[in-house]
Protein backbone atom coordinates (compact mmCIF):
# COMPACT_ATOMS: atom_id res chain seq x y z
CA UNK A 1 0.00 0.00 0.00
CA UNK A 2 1.44 3.60 -0.87
CA UNK A 3 2.26 6.37 1.62
CA UNK A 4 -0.26 8.27 0.03
CA UNK A 5 -3.52 5.94 0.13
CA UNK A 6 -1.89 5.28 3.70
CA UNK A 7 -2.91 8.37 4.93
CA UNK A 8 -6.52 8.69 2.23
CA UNK A 9 -7.44 5.42 4.48
CA UNK A 10 -6.10 7.14 7.84
CA UNK A 11 -8.55 10.83 6.98
CA UNK A 12 -11.21 8.51 5.64
CA UNK A 13 -11.44 6.78 9.14
CA UNK A 14 -11.13 9.84 10.96
CA UNK A 15 -13.73 11.36 8.56
CA UNK A 16 -15.97 8.07 9.48
CA UNK A 17 -15.33 9.00 13.05
CA UNK A 18 -16.50 12.42 13.10
CA UNK A 19 -19.88 11.70 11.01
CA UNK A 20 -20.50 8.71 13.16
CA UNK A 21 -20.31 10.90 16.45
CA UNK A 22 -21.47 14.23 15.18
CA UNK A 23 -23.99 14.04 12.33
CA UNK A 24 -25.09 10.42 11.74
CA UNK A 25 -26.90 10.36 15.55
CA UNK A 26 -28.96 13.36 13.68
CA UNK A 27 -29.88 11.22 11.00
CA UNK A 28 -31.68 7.96 13.25
CA UNK A 29 -34.34 6.61 11.13
CA UNK A 30 -36.70 4.12 13.13
CA UNK A 31 -34.10 4.41 16.47
CA UNK A 32 -31.04 2.98 13.78
CA UNK A 33 -28.27 5.05 12.20
CA UNK A 34 -25.48 3.70 9.61
CA UNK A 35 -22.21 2.51 10.96
CA UNK A 36 -19.88 4.26 9.04
CA UNK A 37 -16.75 2.99 11.19
CA UNK A 38 -17.88 -0.72 9.66
CA UNK A 39 -18.34 0.52 6.30
CA UNK A 40 -15.01 1.95 5.66
CA UNK A 41 -13.24 -1.06 7.51
CA UNK A 42 -15.50 -3.62 5.36
CA UNK A 43 -14.64 -1.63 2.25
CA UNK A 44 -10.66 -1.07 2.87
CA UNK A 45 -10.81 -4.93 3.74
CA UNK A 46 -12.33 -5.54 0.15
CA UNK A 47 -9.42 -3.22 -1.79
CA UNK A 48 -6.37 -3.91 0.65
CA UNK A 49 -7.26 -7.25 2.30
CA UNK A 50 -8.15 -9.01 5.68
CA UNK A 51 -5.64 -7.84 7.58
CA UNK A 52 -5.60 -3.95 6.70
CA UNK A 53 -10.02 -3.83 7.31
CA UNK A 54 -9.10 -5.47 10.25
CA UNK A 55 -6.63 -2.64 11.56
CA UNK A 56 -9.04 -0.11 10.50
CA UNK A 57 -11.61 -1.60 12.09
CA UNK A 58 -9.86 -1.85 15.19
CA UNK A 59 -8.55 1.95 14.94
CA UNK A 60 -11.99 3.44 14.38
CA UNK A 61 -13.77 1.04 16.86
CA UNK A 62 -11.08 2.09 19.49
CA UNK A 63 -11.87 5.84 18.76
CA UNK A 64 -15.74 4.80 18.89
CA UNK A 65 -15.34 3.26 22.44
CA UNK A 66 -13.04 6.25 24.10
CA UNK A 67 -15.85 8.51 23.45
CA UNK A 68 -18.69 6.17 24.25
CA UNK A 69 -20.06 5.18 27.14
CA UNK A 70 -19.96 1.44 26.78
CA UNK A 71 -17.02 -0.96 27.63
CA UNK A 72 -13.84 -0.45 26.30
CA UNK A 73 -12.72 -2.25 23.98
CA UNK A 74 -15.98 -4.24 22.87
CA UNK A 75 -16.64 -1.89 19.97
CA UNK A 76 -12.82 -2.30 18.66
CA UNK A 77 -13.13 -6.01 18.67
CA UNK A 78 -16.54 -6.53 17.31
CA UNK A 79 -15.80 -3.96 14.10
CA UNK A 80 -12.15 -5.91 13.58
CA UNK A 81 -13.35 -9.36 14.06
CA UNK A 82 -16.65 -7.85 10.97
CA UNK A 83 -14.00 -6.26 8.52
CA UNK A 84 -11.53 -9.67 9.10
CA UNK A 85 -14.12 -12.09 8.07
CA UNK A 86 -15.09 -9.66 5.29
CA UNK A 87 -11.62 -9.43 3.59
CA UNK A 88 -11.56 -13.05 4.21
CA UNK A 89 -14.98 -13.84 2.62
CA UNK A 90 -13.41 -11.63 -0.19
CA UNK A 91 -10.92 -13.64 -1.26
CA UNK A 92 -13.67 -16.40 -2.58
CA UNK A 93 -14.82 -13.65 -5.23
CA UNK A 94 -12.96 -12.68 -7.92
CA UNK A 95 -15.48 -9.08 -8.37
CA UNK A 96 -14.31 -5.68 -8.38
CA UNK A 97 -18.44 -5.06 -8.62
CA UNK A 98 -20.23 -2.94 -6.00
CA UNK A 99 -22.47 -5.48 -5.14
CA UNK A 100 -19.80 -7.27 -3.65
CA UNK A 101 -18.80 -4.52 -0.45
CA UNK A 102 -22.80 -4.29 -0.69
CA UNK A 103 -23.41 -8.09 0.57
CA UNK A 104 -20.62 -8.11 2.49
CA UNK A 105 -21.93 -4.94 4.59
CA UNK A 106 -24.84 -6.22 4.80
CA UNK A 107 -23.60 -9.70 6.11
CA UNK A 108 -21.60 -8.27 8.83
CA UNK A 109 -23.80 -5.87 9.90
CA UNK A 110 -25.63 -8.66 11.61
CA UNK A 111 -22.23 -10.13 12.54
CA UNK A 112 -20.65 -7.05 13.96
CA UNK A 113 -23.51 -6.14 15.93
CA UNK A 114 -24.15 -10.17 17.24
CA UNK A 115 -20.13 -10.15 18.10
CA UNK A 116 -21.30 -6.78 20.23
CA UNK A 117 -24.06 -8.50 21.96
CA UNK A 118 -22.13 -11.94 22.20
CA UNK A 119 -18.73 -10.33 24.49
CA UNK A 120 -21.14 -8.40 26.51
CA UNK A 121 -23.17 -11.30 27.36
CA UNK A 122 -19.73 -12.85 28.39
CA UNK A 123 -19.14 -10.84 29.79
CA UNK A 124 -21.82 -11.21 32.23
CA UNK A 125 -23.88 -7.59 31.42
CA UNK A 126 -26.77 -7.74 32.86
CA UNK A 127 -30.36 -6.21 31.56
CA UNK A 128 -28.54 -6.73 27.79
CA UNK A 129 -30.94 -4.78 25.09
CA UNK A 130 -33.47 -7.54 23.61
CA UNK A 131 -31.81 -9.11 20.46
CA UNK A 132 -33.39 -7.43 17.72
CA UNK A 133 -33.61 -8.70 14.42
CA UNK A 134 -36.49 -7.08 12.60
CA UNK A 135 -36.20 -3.97 14.83
CA UNK A 136 -32.36 -3.02 14.86
CA UNK A 137 -30.39 -5.18 13.30
CA UNK A 138 -32.22 -5.25 9.85
CA UNK A 139 -32.65 -1.82 9.65
CA UNK A 140 -28.84 -0.73 10.74
CA UNK A 141 -27.81 -3.29 7.86
CA UNK A 142 -30.14 -1.52 5.25
CA UNK A 143 -28.63 2.10 6.53
CA UNK A 144 -25.23 0.35 6.42
CA UNK A 145 -25.64 -0.67 2.65
CA UNK A 146 -26.98 2.77 1.69
CA UNK A 147 -23.79 4.01 3.27
CA UNK A 148 -21.53 1.94 1.19
CA UNK A 149 -23.52 2.84 -2.04
CA UNK A 150 -21.77 6.70 -1.49
CA UNK A 151 -18.76 5.43 0.62
CA UNK A 152 -17.25 2.29 -1.89
CA UNK A 153 -16.95 4.51 -4.92
CA UNK A 154 -14.90 7.52 -3.41
CA UNK A 155 -13.26 4.80 -2.27
CA UNK A 156 -12.54 3.78 -5.52
CA UNK A 157 -11.57 6.74 -6.88
CA UNK A 158 -8.88 7.31 -4.76
CA UNK A 159 -7.34 3.77 -4.85
CA UNK A 160 -6.53 2.88 -8.09
CA UNK A 161 -4.81 -0.31 -6.80
CA UNK A 162 -2.33 -2.14 -8.65
CA UNK A 163 -4.60 -5.29 -8.79
CA UNK A 164 -6.95 -3.48 -10.69
CA UNK A 165 -4.04 -1.92 -12.78
CA UNK A 166 -2.52 -5.45 -13.79
CA UNK A 167 -6.32 -6.68 -14.41
CA UNK A 168 -7.20 -4.02 -17.17
CA UNK A 169 -3.33 -4.85 -18.62
CA UNK A 170 -4.32 -8.11 -19.27
CA UNK A 171 -7.56 -7.69 -20.55
CA UNK A 172 -7.50 -8.74 -24.65
CA UNK A 173 -7.06 -5.71 -26.63
CA UNK A 174 -6.82 -3.70 -23.37
CA UNK A 175 -3.55 -2.66 -24.99
CA UNK B 1 5.49 -17.09 4.31
CA UNK B 2 6.62 -13.65 5.94
CA UNK B 3 3.86 -11.92 5.33
CA UNK B 4 1.56 -13.86 6.50
CA UNK B 5 3.04 -14.34 9.66
CA UNK B 6 3.40 -10.52 9.83
CA UNK B 7 -0.43 -10.52 9.35
CA UNK B 8 -1.33 -13.22 12.02
CA UNK B 9 1.03 -11.27 14.31
CA UNK B 10 -1.15 -8.43 13.66
CA UNK B 11 -4.31 -9.94 14.21
CA UNK B 12 -3.13 -11.17 17.54
CA UNK B 13 -1.84 -8.26 18.90
CA UNK B 14 -5.00 -6.30 18.04
CA UNK B 15 -7.39 -9.18 19.41
CA UNK B 16 -5.32 -9.09 22.93
CA UNK B 17 -5.36 -5.49 22.87
CA UNK B 18 -9.16 -5.78 22.64
CA UNK B 19 -9.59 -8.36 25.35
CA UNK B 20 -7.09 -7.14 27.51
CA UNK B 21 -9.15 -3.37 27.71
CA UNK B 22 -12.46 -5.39 27.69
CA UNK B 23 -11.27 -6.92 30.84
CA UNK B 24 -9.42 -3.71 32.74
CA UNK B 25 -12.26 -1.64 31.89
CA UNK B 26 -14.94 -4.28 33.47
CA UNK B 27 -12.66 -4.90 36.73
CA UNK B 28 -12.14 -0.95 37.16
CA UNK B 29 -13.97 1.03 39.30
CA UNK B 30 -15.77 4.37 37.31
CA UNK B 31 -12.93 6.55 38.96
CA UNK B 32 -10.58 4.17 37.13
CA UNK B 33 -8.17 5.37 34.25
CA UNK B 34 -10.50 3.94 31.63
CA UNK B 35 -13.29 5.78 32.93
CA UNK B 36 -11.64 9.14 33.24
CA UNK B 37 -10.27 8.85 29.43
CA UNK B 38 -13.89 8.43 28.13
CA UNK B 39 -15.59 11.69 30.27
CA UNK B 40 -12.19 13.32 29.30
CA UNK B 41 -13.08 12.87 25.71
CA UNK B 42 -16.75 13.23 26.53
CA UNK B 43 -15.64 16.71 27.56
CA UNK B 44 -13.98 17.55 24.61
CA UNK B 45 -16.14 16.15 21.92
CA UNK B 46 -19.63 17.35 23.45
CA UNK B 47 -18.92 21.23 21.59
CA UNK B 48 -18.48 19.42 18.33
CA UNK B 49 -21.52 17.83 18.52
CA UNK B 50 -23.56 20.53 19.69
CA UNK B 51 -22.06 22.24 16.88
CA UNK B 52 -22.87 19.51 14.24
CA UNK B 53 -26.44 19.44 16.27
CA UNK B 54 -27.19 23.01 15.51
CA UNK B 55 -26.03 22.51 11.91
CA UNK B 56 -28.28 19.24 11.49
CA UNK B 57 -31.45 20.01 13.83
CA UNK B 58 -33.29 21.95 10.56
CA UNK B 59 -32.64 19.15 8.51
CA UNK B 60 -33.71 16.14 11.71
CA UNK B 61 -36.53 18.23 12.04
CA UNK B 62 -37.97 18.13 8.91
CA UNK B 63 -37.38 14.02 8.52
CA UNK B 64 -38.64 13.37 11.85
CA UNK B 65 -41.80 15.27 10.82
CA UNK B 66 -41.97 13.53 7.51
CA UNK B 67 -41.88 9.93 9.75
CA UNK B 68 -44.34 11.44 11.94
CA UNK B 69 -47.13 12.15 9.36
CA UNK B 70 -48.90 8.96 9.71
CA UNK B 71 -48.68 8.73 13.60
CA UNK B 72 -49.50 12.26 14.30
CA UNK B 73 -52.73 11.25 12.29
CA UNK B 74 -53.69 8.18 13.90
CA UNK B 75 -52.69 10.12 17.10
CA UNK B 76 -55.01 13.17 15.92
CA UNK B 77 -58.47 10.38 15.40
CA UNK B 78 -57.21 8.92 19.15
CA UNK B 79 -57.31 12.04 20.55
CA UNK B 80 -60.67 12.68 18.88
CA UNK B 81 -62.34 9.63 20.67
CA UNK B 82 -60.41 10.57 23.58
CA UNK B 83 -62.03 13.69 23.75
CA UNK B 84 -65.47 12.30 22.78
CA UNK B 85 -65.67 9.64 25.38
CA UNK B 86 -64.33 12.32 28.15
CA UNK B 87 -67.33 15.09 27.15
CA UNK B 88 -69.79 11.96 27.66
CA UNK B 89 -68.19 11.44 31.48
CA UNK B 90 -67.86 14.44 32.02
CA UNK B 91 -71.16 15.11 33.47
CA UNK B 92 -71.31 11.59 36.09
CA UNK B 93 -70.44 12.68 39.58
CA UNK B 94 -68.02 9.92 39.46
CA UNK B 95 -65.69 11.15 37.41
CA UNK B 96 -66.33 14.57 39.03
CA UNK B 97 -65.37 12.70 42.24
CA UNK B 98 -62.05 11.37 40.43
CA UNK B 99 -60.89 14.14 38.82
CA UNK B 100 -61.25 16.17 42.26
CA UNK B 101 -58.81 12.93 43.80
CA UNK B 102 -56.50 13.66 40.67
CA UNK B 103 -56.26 17.63 41.06
CA UNK B 104 -55.14 16.94 44.63
CA UNK B 105 -52.74 14.62 43.19
CA UNK B 106 -51.49 17.42 40.89
CA UNK B 107 -50.98 20.12 43.84
CA UNK B 108 -49.35 17.15 46.06
CA UNK B 109 -46.37 16.86 42.91
CA UNK B 110 -46.47 20.67 42.73
CA UNK B 111 -45.77 21.18 46.53
CA UNK B 112 -42.78 18.46 45.85
CA UNK B 113 -41.62 19.83 42.84
CA UNK B 114 -41.41 23.19 44.71
CA UNK B 115 -38.45 21.48 47.01
CA UNK B 116 -37.20 20.07 43.84
CA UNK B 117 -33.41 21.95 42.88
CA UNK B 118 -32.73 21.75 38.93
CA UNK B 119 -29.92 23.03 37.01
CA UNK B 120 -31.35 23.58 33.23
CA UNK B 121 -29.41 21.85 30.57
CA UNK B 122 -28.96 21.69 26.59
CA UNK B 123 -28.97 17.94 24.89
CA UNK B 124 -25.64 18.24 22.49
CA UNK B 125 -25.83 14.77 21.52
CA UNK B 126 -26.78 11.30 21.06
CA UNK B 127 -26.08 7.75 21.47
CA UNK B 128 -24.03 6.78 18.19
CA UNK B 129 -24.90 3.13 19.58
CA UNK B 130 -27.40 1.63 17.47
CA UNK B 131 -28.20 -0.42 20.97
CA UNK B 132 -28.50 2.58 23.20
CA UNK B 133 -30.78 5.05 23.84
CA UNK B 134 -28.47 7.90 25.52
CA UNK B 135 -28.52 11.68 25.13
CA UNK B 136 -25.55 13.50 26.15
CA UNK B 137 -25.75 16.88 28.03
CA UNK B 138 -23.74 19.95 28.53
CA UNK B 139 -23.73 20.07 31.83
CA UNK B 140 -21.34 18.34 33.95
CA UNK B 141 -19.84 17.92 37.68
CA UNK B 142 -18.82 21.79 38.00
CA UNK B 143 -22.74 22.46 37.94
CA UNK B 144 -23.44 19.89 40.63
CA UNK B 145 -24.30 16.88 38.64
CA UNK B 146 -23.89 13.23 40.09
CA UNK B 147 -24.34 9.80 39.17
CA UNK B 148 -27.92 8.58 38.68
CA UNK B 149 -29.29 12.28 39.08
CA UNK B 150 -33.05 12.02 37.72
CA UNK B 151 -32.99 14.14 34.25
CA UNK B 152 -36.83 15.56 33.64
CA UNK B 153 -38.82 18.17 31.01
CA UNK B 154 -42.30 19.52 32.12
CA UNK B 155 -43.93 16.71 30.25
CA UNK B 156 -42.50 14.06 32.74
CA UNK B 157 -39.34 12.10 33.40
CA UNK B 158 -36.57 11.25 30.75
CA UNK B 159 -33.86 9.46 32.41
CA UNK B 160 -31.17 9.45 34.61
CA UNK B 161 -27.40 10.25 34.52
CA UNK B 162 -25.15 7.70 34.19
CA UNK B 163 -22.00 9.23 32.70
CA UNK B 164 -20.48 12.39 34.47
CA UNK B 165 -17.85 14.41 33.08
CA UNK B 166 -16.84 18.23 34.34
CA UNK B 167 -18.73 19.79 31.83
CA UNK B 168 -20.85 17.29 29.90
CA UNK B 169 -23.01 14.16 31.02
CA UNK B 170 -24.94 10.87 29.51
CA UNK B 171 -28.38 10.63 29.79
CA UNK B 172 -29.52 7.37 29.86
CA UNK B 173 -32.90 7.96 28.62
CA UNK B 174 -36.31 5.59 30.48
CA UNK B 175 -36.48 3.93 26.93
CA UNK B 176 -33.42 2.51 26.69
CA UNK B 177 -33.43 -1.25 27.98
CA UNK B 178 -30.90 -0.97 30.73
CA UNK B 179 -33.46 1.20 32.63
CA UNK B 180 -35.05 0.13 35.57
CA UNK B 181 -37.21 2.93 37.51
CA UNK B 182 -39.49 2.35 40.53
CA UNK B 183 -43.22 3.42 39.46
CA UNK B 184 -46.68 3.70 40.58
CA UNK B 185 -49.85 3.33 38.90
CA UNK B 186 -51.77 6.99 40.37
CA UNK B 187 -54.99 5.24 39.66
CA UNK B 188 -54.40 2.05 42.04
CA UNK B 189 -51.26 2.89 43.71
CA UNK B 190 -49.68 -0.59 42.89
CA UNK B 191 -46.16 0.05 42.44
CA UNK B 192 -43.47 -1.96 39.94
CA UNK B 193 -40.45 -1.07 37.69
CA UNK B 194 -40.73 0.32 34.57
CA UNK B 195 -38.16 -1.00 31.94
CA UNK B 196 -37.19 -0.26 28.78
CA UNK B 197 -37.24 -2.07 25.79
CA UNK B 198 -35.12 0.21 22.91
CA UNK B 199 -38.29 0.97 21.77
CA UNK B 200 -40.51 3.90 21.91
CA UNK B 201 -42.87 2.17 24.74
CA UNK B 202 -41.73 0.74 28.17
CA UNK B 203 -42.82 -2.02 29.83
CA UNK B 204 -44.46 -2.38 33.59
CA UNK B 205 -43.73 -4.67 36.24
CA UNK B 206 -45.81 -4.93 38.73
CA UNK B 207 -44.99 -6.18 42.51
CA UNK B 208 -48.01 -7.40 42.78
CA UNK B 209 -48.95 -9.85 39.72
CA UNK B 210 -52.72 -9.62 40.46
CA UNK B 211 -52.59 -6.26 39.80
CA UNK B 212 -55.49 -4.76 37.92
CA UNK B 213 -54.12 -2.59 35.59
CA UNK B 214 -56.03 -0.53 32.74
CA UNK B 215 -55.07 0.75 29.68
CA UNK B 216 -55.30 4.79 30.73
CA UNK B 217 -53.63 4.39 33.67
CA UNK B 218 -50.90 7.22 34.58
CA UNK B 219 -47.68 6.07 35.89
CA UNK B 220 -45.18 7.81 38.06
CA UNK B 221 -41.68 7.31 39.99
CA UNK B 222 -42.40 5.73 42.93
CA UNK B 223 -39.36 6.89 45.17
CA UNK B 224 -38.18 3.59 45.75
CA UNK B 225 -34.74 2.83 45.06
CA UNK B 226 -33.72 5.65 45.85
CA UNK B 227 -33.01 7.42 42.22
CA UNK B 228 -35.85 9.46 41.48
CA UNK B 229 -37.91 11.62 44.22
CA UNK B 230 -41.48 10.42 44.05
CA UNK B 231 -44.13 11.87 41.83
CA UNK B 232 -43.18 12.37 38.56
CA UNK B 233 -45.13 11.81 35.56
CA UNK B 234 -43.73 8.91 33.39
CA UNK B 235 -46.03 7.54 31.27
CA UNK B 236 -49.49 6.28 30.12
CA UNK B 237 -50.55 2.56 29.76
CA UNK B 238 -51.46 1.94 26.32
CA UNK B 239 -51.72 -1.67 26.11
CA UNK B 240 -52.39 -4.44 29.21
CA UNK B 241 -51.89 -8.09 27.25
CA UNK B 242 -52.16 -11.10 29.32
CA UNK B 243 -49.63 -14.19 28.26
CA UNK B 244 -50.58 -17.82 28.14
CA UNK B 245 -48.63 -20.40 29.98
CA UNK B 246 -48.22 -18.70 33.00
CA UNK B 247 -45.49 -16.15 31.60
CA UNK B 248 -45.75 -12.29 33.10
CA UNK B 249 -48.21 -9.58 31.26
CA UNK B 250 -47.07 -6.91 29.26
CA UNK B 251 -48.29 -3.64 30.68
CA UNK B 252 -46.97 -1.27 27.89
CA UNK B 253 -46.59 2.42 28.73
CA UNK B 254 -46.12 5.02 26.65
CA UNK B 255 -43.75 7.89 28.00
CA UNK B 256 -45.01 11.55 27.99
CA UNK B 257 -42.16 12.60 27.21
CA UNK B 258 -41.29 13.16 23.17
CA UNK B 259 -37.62 12.30 22.58
CA UNK B 260 -37.25 12.88 19.17
CA UNK B 261 -38.18 16.50 19.83
CA UNK B 262 -36.00 17.10 23.22
CA UNK B 263 -34.19 20.25 23.37
CA UNK B 264 -33.75 21.26 26.65
CA UNK B 265 -33.86 19.54 30.10
CA UNK B 266 -34.12 19.54 33.78
CA UNK B 267 -31.44 17.62 35.92
CA UNK B 268 -32.83 16.90 39.72
CA UNK B 269 -29.69 18.35 41.69
CA UNK B 270 -30.98 17.93 45.22
CA UNK B 271 -32.61 15.71 46.85
CA UNK B 272 -29.38 13.71 45.58
CA UNK B 273 -30.26 10.21 44.63
CA UNK B 274 -29.58 7.87 47.89
CA UNK B 275 -27.57 5.25 46.28
CA UNK B 276 -24.86 8.21 45.91
CA UNK B 277 -25.43 9.63 49.10
CA UNK B 278 -24.52 5.96 50.91
CA UNK B 279 -21.98 5.49 48.14
CA UNK B 280 -20.03 8.70 49.54
CA UNK B 281 -21.22 8.28 53.05
CA UNK B 282 -18.77 4.79 53.48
Amino acid sequence: MSRNRQLFIAGAVLLAFILQIAVMPQFKLFGVQPDLILVVAVVVAVQEGPVEGAIVGFCGGMLMDIVGPQVMGIGAFSETVAAFMAGMLKEFFMTYSILLPVLLVFIFTFLELSVNQVTLLMLGQENLPPFNVLGVILPAALYNVLAVLVVYPVFRRFSFTQKEESLILAKPGGG
Amino acid sequence: MPSSRRNRTILIVIIIVCISLVTLYVRESDTGPLHKIQNFFLDLLSPISNFFSKIFKPVKDGIVNLFHLPSLSKEKRELQKEVATLRRQAGESRELEAQVEELKKLLHWSETNAQLDTVGADIVGQSPSNWQRLMIVNKGSSSGVKKYMSVVTEEGLTGRIISVGSRSSVVQLITDSRSGIGARDLRNRETGIIEGRNEDTMRFVPMNDEAVMQVGDVMVTSGLGGTSPPGIVIGKVTKVKKRAAGLARLVEVKPFVRFSRLDKVLIIITPEPESVILKEAQ
